[in-house]
């Protein structure tokens, strides 16, 4: 890929380091600038004994008796329920919100109803409850009246592109449009803000041998993360504690400031354990509510603590999700395969917000493609606004330029992994390919589409993905405190959603002081602590392990200048390992770490720091390659996958272990989207019809693959840790490489996601 | 008309979501001790206002007074603080608020508190501790199991009852039989090789233990 330009020298003093960088087999010694005071990046050459490896998550225990506390977890004495009110109608302005009711139904003791008039979905907040348990809150929700003048609305994505068609937004009111036209409910052409242009699309059109061009849809998906939004609201004085469930403490802290209009420094945002966010959990409150706002003033006029826990129907309604989107891609190639251009142009519904692009892979993947051209247009919907999910727009790119990919390689004539070897600019990524079609057995794969015997048709497709390395370069603390007795913490302000963040850092502490991650116990999801960062962009780690090595070879350089004179040695001479201090040239001169930290002058050593600034990278850019083979019983259109094999880099997984189940847990969403989930607006009310885990189906245990992840090991040399990103990547190339296989058993080309039985029946029948 | 409950008789009441279902908001108020006290089996009428209710969690003897339309998950959470089972889709879809009522796994939010009176009530907390973790639970944390970790008790629980009544699954066994839990992280295959493992080990545990009798 066209490598993005480093960013620019700084006028910071830098230290110079030469590393052994990249993939073990393709490796490249480069030189890389860091602001002074860092460390040399962990590369090829560096004997790690406890980062890469495969350790259990140290919260583990807790979690699987049941005993980790959740913010839906969290109780407090005297605490109350609360519960939101929620537009019942998808447009319309509100003329009275009657909460006489629900005030006088005993046990209710604070209420709230909203200023805003202008109701755009079905499930817009409008009025909230604080009650004694939380059936009383319900009951007095249910006695809220809302009286409403409704309005026209819209809420299928071709319905809104029409000419007519009833507009979310006057004009004067469309958010975030900046300098794109805007036409009714239309927002665009807009480019990306990576990638999409370049060359001269229609120049490449003209030089091409073959085209091929095709329109494909990916239905709206939810996060339905289990764990649903919500918080917990407690007032001292002027002082306020939020806990939280959310993937940004640091954001629901700034957020609830801004909106009740308190410093900062007054407020508390906890995240102990999180049950799942994918993306919807980085807001304040949520995208499409203003619950933790709402909790917060409730909390005020109660006089007590306020939970507010989201029921299912409101999690899927309001909290984001990832938009649907209509999209043409047309390729042109040589006859070799060569691509001459690559056009991509996408009609995406965000609800009533923007954002729903999803050229991110048009516009990156094939970056050797001279001609490119990337056009996307936000299409407003009477429905909740949308919330970056896993990839945000990727998983329905990939979809569509992998789907045409290898509509071009039938064209053509060409093995489809054979066409993108021959448009392939990632060293990382030729070698996934390898990888992932040694371990599927890509040669089994029908050469025909749908040249199999039988009712029952098993193929072999596979796809490309795309993301990049997102880091937070400066403003991430860390605290690492080693105690007399030698036990050992760190502090840090980010979250564990579920990565397994916690035990990583362990690891990177461990490395640094020669212990086991257990030796460490890890504090994190408190804003008290070193500034964190909020968990998208697939960057916790990689922000934040470069900040905690540095606080833990602080405070290792510390201890060694203690153990120095006792060994006989220098303090640079030592090195630590297996729980003791030891002079590196003859180990049997060596004290257990406790030891040296028993001599420790003070009762504490703390060793506080911040990440700092990296210049290079061996590339700025994550690949991923995905092999899928599934059986489609073409009598009842039925698709059962059968194996997956997710082929990723992350530079170097601090904790390969949990590094895996990230790369499995993203393939099984990806999965879920490809076959089953669909969120289904009723076009005759515009409320949403399925609003459970029953009818908007997420895959289950009896519908498990083989699931099969590689973790190709890159020693990207972009931080100190040579540490990037995996919870994003995996779930790219997906919805294509399932596609793909389903065409390659049956020949059956759908481009309309889900792959339910009725479609895979129809393209059946009309192929014939 | 319902009767007061009476000092004697069965310790279950015999009060179903039906009969409350039919008989709620007629008005009696039945206050005395469910469960502790007893009924000649008649249909009986409890709240709306709170009730005690005794019930048996974890081998010990637990009273909760709750409104007769609370369910067992809410009085576990809310009343006992034993918050290790889950409400996550409120209508027994997901498996998340799984526990076990006399060895059989079952989805707690579609039960009433008031109808677990009288039966043995197992949730994760009663499997095992952070400290002494059970076969399954301990292969749970090594095979990592869990992300979010937020379906996890309810796995946990599902996958004990599991092995309880078949302790050598095969592969579409342990599928089946875990069916019914949904995990939003994508788990499920470190799940299953979990379950195979606990399996394993109990097995000749429970051979020998076989052998003996």
């Amino acid at each position: 890929m066209q490598q993005p330009p480093s960013s620019p020298k700084p006028e910071a003093p830098t230290v110079t380091y030469v590393v052994k960088a990249g993939p073990a087999s393709a490796p490249r010694t480069m030189e890389v600038h860091a602001a002074e005071g860092d460390l040399k990046p962990w590369d090829l050459d560096s004997k790690l004994r406890v980062v890469k490896g495969r350790h259990p998550r140290l919260d583990g225990p807790l979690k699987v008796t049941g005993r980790a506390k959740y913010t839906f977890d969290v109780s407090m004495p005297g605490m109350l329920w609360g519960k939101m009110v929620r537009a019942s109608v998808p447009a319309a302005e509100i003329v009275k919100i009657d909460t006489s009711k629900a005030e006088r139904l005993p046990g209710v003791k604070a209420v709230w109803t909203t200023e805003a008039r202008a109701v755009r979905f079905a499930g817009q907040d409008v009025a909230a409850v604080a009650a004694i348990s939380p059936e009383v809150a319900e009951d007095a929700a249910r006695l809220v009246e809302v009286t409403y003048d409704e309005r026209p609305y819209v809420t299928d994505l071709q319905k809104a592109m029409e000419e007519g068609a009833p507009t979310v937004y006057n004009a004067d009111q469309v958010p975030g449009s900046k300098n794109a036209p805007v036409k009714g409910n239309v927002v665009g052409p807009q480019v990306p803000r990576r990638g999409g242009v370049r060359g001269d699309v229609a120049k490449g059109f003209a030089e091409a041998d073959v085209t091929v061009e095709a329109t494909y849809y990916v239905p709206t998906h939810t996060h339905s993360p289990l764990e649903t939004h919500g918080v917990i609201a407690k007032w001292e004085g002027d002082q306020l504690t939020v806990w939280a469930s959310t993937q940004g403490i640091s954001t629901v802290r700034e957020g609830m400031a801004e909106f009740l209009g308190i410093d900062r420094k007054n407020v508390t945002v906890i995240t102990d354990h999180m049950g799942g966010g994918f993306g919807s959990k980085l807001a304040a409150s949520a995208e499409g509510s203003n619950f933790a706002g709402v909790a917060c003033k409730l909390a005020q006029k109660a006089g007590a603590p306020v939970k507010l826990m989201l029921a299912r129907d409101e999690e899927h309604l309001c909290t984001g999700n990832a938009p649907a989107a209509l999209m043409t891609v047309k390729l042109g190639a040589k006859k070799d395969g060569t691509l001459t251009a690559i056009h991509h142009r996408s009609f995406g519904t965000a609800g009533i917000a923007g954002g729903a692009g999803t050229g991110g892979p048009s516009g990156n993947l094939y970056a050797n493609t001279p001609n490119c051209l990337v056009e996307e247009h936000d299409v407003f919907t009477n429905a909740g606004p949308s919330a970056p999910l896993r990839a945000p727009g990727h998983p329905q790119g990939a979809f569509a330029l992998e789907s045409a990919m290898d509509e071009l390689a039938d064209k053509l004539g060409m093995d489809p992994l054979d066409l993108r070897r021959k448009n392939e600019s990632s060293p990382v990524r030729l070698i996934e390919y390898e990888a992932g079609a040694k371990a599927i057995g890509w040669e089994r794969r029908n050469k025909k589409a749908g040249d199999t015997a039988g009712p029952r048709k098993r193929g072999i497709g596979m796809a490309s993905g795309n993301w990049y390395v997102i880091a937070r370069g400066s403003g991430v603390g860390a605290e690492v405190k080693v105690h007399r007795d030698g036990s050992v913490e760190v502090f840090q302000g980010s979250q564990d959603i579920g990565t397994g963040f916690k035990t990583a850092m362990a690891m990177v502490v461990a490395e640094e002081l020669g212990l086991t991650p257990h030796d460490v116990t890890v504090h994190v999801g408190d804003t008290r602590w070193p500034q964190g960062v909020g968990s998208g962009g697939s960057n916790t780690t990689n922000s934040v392990a470069p900040a905690v090595r540095l606080a833990a070879h602080d405070a290792r350089t510390r201890l060694f200048a203690i153990a120095a004179p006792l060994l006989g040695a220098k303090p640079e001479d030592l090195d630590a390992a297996g729980g003791k201090v030891f002079v590196a040239a003859t180990p049997s001169k060596s004290m257990a770490f406790r030891a040296a930290a028993a001599k420790m002058p003070n009762e504490v050593v703390s060793a506080v720091a911040e990440r700092k600034k990296q210049y290079e990278t061996f590339r700025q850019d994550l690949a991923g390659a995905q092999f899928a083979e599934v059986e489609v019983d073409t009598e009842t259109g039925n698709i059962r996958v059968l194996k997956v094999v997710s082929a990723n880099d992350c530079g170097f997984p601090i904790n390969t272990l949990t590094t895996e189940s990230q790369i499995i847990g993203a393939m099984i969403q990806g999965v879920s989207w490809a076959l089953f989930e669909n969120r289904v607006l009723d076009r005759t009310v515009g409320t949403m019809v399925n609003p459970n885990l029953e009818a908007y189906k997420i895959l289950g245990a009896a519908d498990m693959f083989e699931a099969v992840p590689i973790v190709v090991e890159v020693a990207n040399a972009g931080n100190n840790t040579s540490a990037a990103g995996i919870g994003e990547p995996p779930i790219v190339p997906t919805l294509a490489a399932i596609a793909n296989a389903v065409y390659n058993a049956t020949g059956a080309r759908i481009h309309t996601l889900p792959l339910t039985p009725d479609k895979v029946l129809a393209h059946l029948v009309r192929r014939g | 008309m319902a009767k007061p409950p009476a000092d004697d008789g069965p310790a279950f009441p015999g009060v179903s979501r039906r009969t409350f279902l039919k008989t709620a908001g007629v008005g009696a108020a039945a206050t005395s001790l469910i469960g502790a006290a007893a009924t000649d089996g008649a249909a009986r009428i409890l709240g709306p206002d709170p009730v005690p209710l005794a019930l048996k969690v974890n081998g010990a003897a637990r009273t909760v007074t709750v409104e007769p339309r609370v369910t067992l998950l809410r009085a576990l959470r809310n009343h006992l603080d034993l918050t290790g089972a889950k409400e996550v889709c409120d209508r027994g879809a997901c498996g998340g608020c799984t526990v076990m009522l006399d060895g059989k796994p079952i989805a707690s939010c579609l039960m009433l508190a008031a109808d677990a009176v009288g039966h043995e009530i197992t949730t994760v907390e009663g499997l095992g501790s952070p400290e002494k973790l059970s076969a399954v639970q301990a292969a749970f944390v090594e095979a990592d199991a869990l992300q979010c970790g937020f379906c996890t008790p309810g796995f946990v629980v599902a996958s004990t009852a599991l092995l309880a009544s078949n302790p050598s699954p095969t592969l579409e066994q342990v599928k089946e039989g875990l069916s019914g839990n949904l995990c939003r992280c994508g788990t499920y295959p470190r799940v299953f090789e979990a379950v195979m493992k606990a399996a394993k080990q109990k097995a000749p545990a429970a051979r020998a233990a076989g052998r003996k009798a």
